[in-house]
C-alpha cells in the first residue's frame, strides 16, 4: 500500500505542477495542502473503524489514471438520460468534465456553472468556498479529490427564491472513462428563505471500469429548504465515492432522498454538524447490493446545539453475494438540549450469501432529548409470499413483489415521477435477473 | 368439482386429519362446522396448498386433476381461492397493484390477455363497493392498518375479482359485528353459480343465516362425524358440539 500511496503521491504532484497558472492562486495553495494531507494519510486501511467493511483493494489494483481529456460521445445517448419532466436548470457532466452545450438556466434567481470555469477565471468568492465545508480531506481519497479536482457543478439560488422545477445535475460516464479516476467537487448554495430542488444522478452509457470521486459541499442558509434527490447508478464495474457535507443555518431544512443502485463499489458519506438552532436535517436512503457490489453509507450527524431535529430512514436490499455497509452515527452533544433525532436502519436479505454490515450509533450526552433507532435484517415473510401465491402469483413474482414494496417506502420519497419509475424498474430487473 | 377421499394430515408430526370424506358438486355450497382444534383450518389451508402440511394419505381430486400435486399458484390459477381467517399485510405492496397482477397472473396461466387498465379500475371500483370496501383502501399497501372487518372485505374482493370455481371461506366470520358480517355474506352470495362451489368454514351457525349451504358437516377431532342439510346447523346452534362428539364416540 505504501508503493500505491507513494506512486498516487508522484501523480498528484505531477499533475498539480503542470496546471496552467491561469487556474487561480488560492486553490493551488489549497491543493499543496490536500496533497501533503494525502502523503500524510494514505489510503484508507481495514484498522480504521469507519473503514473495516470496506475493502479498498479491489479499487487500487486498477490503477486508475488521471486523465482529463475531452470526451467524445453521441449526445442523443446523452439527451436520453435527462429527467422527463421540466427543471428549472441543467448541469451536465460527461466523464467528469462539464459540458457547456448542454447545459442550461433560465430560471430567475439561479446561477449555474463550473468549478472548471471558477477556476479559470479565478472566481474568488467561488473558490474560497471550495473546501471551507469539506476541509482538506478526512481520507486519502477526499485529500486526494482536493489535490486534483479536475471540475464540477457550481450552483448558486439567491435569497428569497422559490423553485417550483427541479435543477439537474446530471453525471453521465462514456466508453471514454475506461480506466479513469474523474475528480469532481460540487458547490451548492441555497441562500436565506429560498426553497428548491436538486436532482443529481450519476449514470453510466456503458458497461465501463472508472472510479468516481466526488466531493459534495452543500450550504443552505437562513430559513431555506433544499430537496436533494440523488440517484447513484452507476456502471456495475465501477467503483464510486461521495463526501457530502452539509451546512444547515438556522430554520433551515435539508430533505436527501438518496439511492446507491450501481458500481461494484460504492460509497456515500454525509456530514452535518448541525452548528444553528432549529434546523431540520431528513435523510431518507435506498441501497441494493448483487453478486460482485459493495454498497456503504456511512451518515455522521452532530447535534452540536439546541433545538434541532434530523430523521434517517435508510433501507437495503441484499441478494446474491452482495455487501452492504451502513453505519449511522448521531451525535447529541450536551449542550443539544431538545435535539429530536431518529435513526431507522432495515435490511432485506433475499440469499445467504449476501452480508450486511450495519451499525446505528447514537451517543447522547444531553438529558432532554427525544432519540431513538433501530436495525433489523430480516428474510421475506413466507407467510407473505405463500399469500401472494394463493392469488396466482409465482413465487418469483411474489416475491419481486414483496421486494419492490420494502423498497417503495424510499422509492415514494422521491418526488420526481421519472426517478420513482427508473429506480422501480431497475429494481424490478434486478430481482428478476 | 372436489371430491376428498379418506385425507389424513399431520402438522409436526401430530396428525390432524384422520380420515376425510367429502364430495363437493358444481355449485353447491357446503358448510364445514366444528369446535376449535377439529381441523377445519387445516383442512381449509391443505386445499390452497400451504407449506408445513403433510398429507400422509388420501387423495384429493379437482376438476379430474390431482391437487395435492399442483403448486399452490397453480390451484389458484386452476380456480381454487381460499379467503383466509388471518390476511397478511404486505407493506408497500399496493392494493390495486397486487389485485391487477393476481388476476393477470391467473389470465395469463388460462391463455387469455391481461386486462386493460380502463376495465380493471371499473371492476374494482364496483366490486369493492359491493363488499361496501372504502376505495381509499384500494390505494393503500394490502391489509396494512386494515380494520379486522376491512380485511375480511378485502378478501372477499379478491374473491370477487379472481372469479374461482371453488372459494374456501376459512371462519370469515371471526371477529365481525353483524352490520360487516351482512356486508360479507352479501358479497359471498352475489357469488354464487351454478359453475361455482364454495366451502365455508365456521365455528357458528351465524354465518349460515346468510350464507345458505346445502350441506352441512361437523368436523370433529380430525373426522366428519355427521353430515345433514342446512338444519343440521340450526340443531348444533341450539345444542352445542358435545352431544354430538357423545354419540360419534359410542
Amino acid at each position: 500500500m505504501n508503493q500505491q500511496v507513494e506512486s498516487y503521491g508522484q501523480v498528484v504532484k505531477q499533475y498539480i505542477g503542470n496546471l496552467p497558472k491561469g487556474d487561480g492562486d488560492w486553490l493551488s495553495e489549497l491543493r499543496q495542502k490536500a496533497a501533503k494531507r494525502f502523503a500524510g494519510l494514505g489510503f484508507p486501511h481495514a484498522k480504521l473503524e469507519t473503514w473495516k467493511y470496506t475493502g479498498i483493494d479491489g479499487l487500487l489494483s486498477q490503477e486508475f489514471e488521471v486523465d482529463d481529456t475531452s470526451p467524445e460521445y453521441a449526445e442523443h445517448t446523452v439527451l436520453q438520460q435527462f429527467l422527463q419532466e421540466p427543471v428549472s436548470g441543467r448541469l451536465v457532466f460527461v466523464d467528469g468534465v462539464y459540458q457547456a452545450d448542454l447545459s442550461h438556466c433560465e430560471s430567475a434567481g439561479v446561477s449555474i456553472g463550473s468549478l472548471h470555469a471558477a477556476m479559470v477565471l479565478a472566481d474568488s468568492t467561488v473558490l474560497k468556498k471550495t473546501g471551507s465545508l469539506s476541509g482538506v480531506g478526512e481520507h486519502g481519497f477526499a485529500a486526494m479529490n482536493l489535490a486534483t479536482v479536475h471540475d464540477g457543478a457550481v450552483i448558486h439560488i439567491a435569497a428569497d427564491t422559490e423553485l417550483k422545477r427541479p435543477i439537474e445535475l446530471l453525471h453521465v460516464t462514456t466508453r471514454g472513462a475506461e480506466g479513469k479516476a474523474l475528480r469532481s467537487r460540487h458547490l451548492i448554495v441555497v441562500e436565506a428563505g429560498t426553497s428548491a430542488n436538486l436532482v443529481e444522478r450519476y449514470v453510466a452509457l456503458d458497461d465501463t471500469t472508472y472510479f468516481n470521486n466526488t466531493v459534495c459541499e452543500l450550504f443552505i442558509e437562513e430559513g431555506a429548504k433544499l430537496t436533494h434527490q440523488r440517484v447513484q447508478l452507476e456502471s456495475t464495474q465501477a467503483y464510486h465515492m461521495s463526501d457530502l457535507h452539509l451546512e444547515l443555518k438556522a430554520n433551515a431544512h435539508y430533505h436527501g432522498i438518496y439511492a446507491a443502485i450501481g458500481a461494484a463499489w460504492s460509497r456515500t458519506s454525509v456530514h452535518n454538524r448541525f452548528s444553528d438552532q432549529n434546523a431540520n436535517c431528513e435523510l431518507d436512503g435506498l441501497y441494493m447490493a448483487d453478486n460482485g457490489q459493495l454498497t456503504d453509507f456511512h451518515l455522521d450527524v452532530d447535534h452540536a446545539v439546541p433545538h434541532c431535529d434530523s430523521r434517517e430512514n435508510f433501507r437495503g436490499v441484499l441478494h446474491g453475494a452482495g455487501k452492504a455497509v451502513f453505519d449511522g452515527l448521531i451525535q447529541v452533544r450536551e449542550q443539544a438540549q431538545k435535539s429530536n433525532a431518529n435513526l431507522h436502519n432495515a435490511n432485506l436479505v433475499l440469499s445467504r450469501r449476501a452480508e450486511v454490515d450495519t451499525k446505528p450509533q447514537l451517543v447522547i450526552l444531553a438529558d432532554d432529548v427525544q432519540c431513538s433507532h433501530g436495525t433489523t435484517v430480516g428474510q421475506l415473510d413466507p407467510e407473505a409470499v405463500y399469500y401472494l401465491r394463493s392469488r396466482g402469483l409465482s413465487e418469483r413474482e411474489a416475491r419481486r413483489l414483496l421486494c419492490l414494496g420494502f423498497a417503495s417506502e424510499i422509492i415514494d420519497r422521491f418526488e420526481s415521477e421519472t426517478l420513482r419509475l427508473q429506480l422501480t424498474e431497475v429494481i424490478r430487473q434486478r430481482i428478476q435477473g | 368439482m372436489l371430491t376428498i377421499k379418506n385425507l389424513t394430515a399431520s402438522v409436526d408430526g401430530k396428525e390432524i386429519l384422520k380420515g376425510i370424506d367429502l364430495t363437493v358438486r358444481a355449485g353447491e355450497v357446503h358448510a364445514i362446522m366444528g369446535p376449535n382444534g377439529s381441523g377445519k383450518s387445516t383442512l381449509a389451508h391443505i386445499l390452497s396448498g400451504r407449506d408445513g402440511y403433510e398429507v400422509t394419505g388420501g387423495e384429493i381430486v379437482y376438476k379430474g386433476q390431482d391437487l395435492l400435486s399442483l403448486e399452490t399458484e397453480v390451484r389458484a390459477q386452476a380456480g381454487i381461492f381460499l379467503a383466509m381467517q388471518y390476511p397478511v399485510e404486505l407493506p408497500g405492496v399496493n392494493n390495486m397493484t397486487f389485485l391487477r397482477e393476481s388476476m393477470n397472473a391467473i389470465r395469463r396461466s388460462r391463455g387469455e390477455d391481461e386486462i386493460d387498465a380502463v376495465s380493471f379500475m371499473k371492476q374494482v371500483r364496483k366490486k369493492a363497493a359491493q363488499v361496501k370496501l372504502d376505495p381509499k383502501l384500494l390505494k393503500r399497501s394490502v391489509n396494512a392498518g386494515f380494520s379486522g372487518g376491512e380485511k375480511k372485505r378485502n378478501e372477499i374482493l379478491q374473491m370477487a375479482m379472481l372469479e374461482p370455481y371453488l372459494a374456501i371461506l376459512d371462519e370469515t366470520d371471526s371477529g365481525l359485528d353483524i352490520d360487516a358480517l351482512r356486508t360479507v355474506a352479501d358479497g359471498v352470495n352475489l357469488l354464487r353459480s351454478p359453475e361455482r362451489s364454495m366451502i365455508v368454514v365456521t365455528h357458528y351457525q351465524r354465518l349460515l343465516e346468510y350464507i345458505e349451504p346445502d350441506r352441512v358437516h361437523v368436523l370433529v377431532g380430525g373426522r366428519i362425524i355427521r353430515s345433514g342439510g342446512k338444519e343440521l346447523a340450526l340443531e348444533l346452534e341450539a345444542r352445542g358440539y358435545s352431544w354430538l362428539v357423545e354419540e360419534a364416540a359410542a
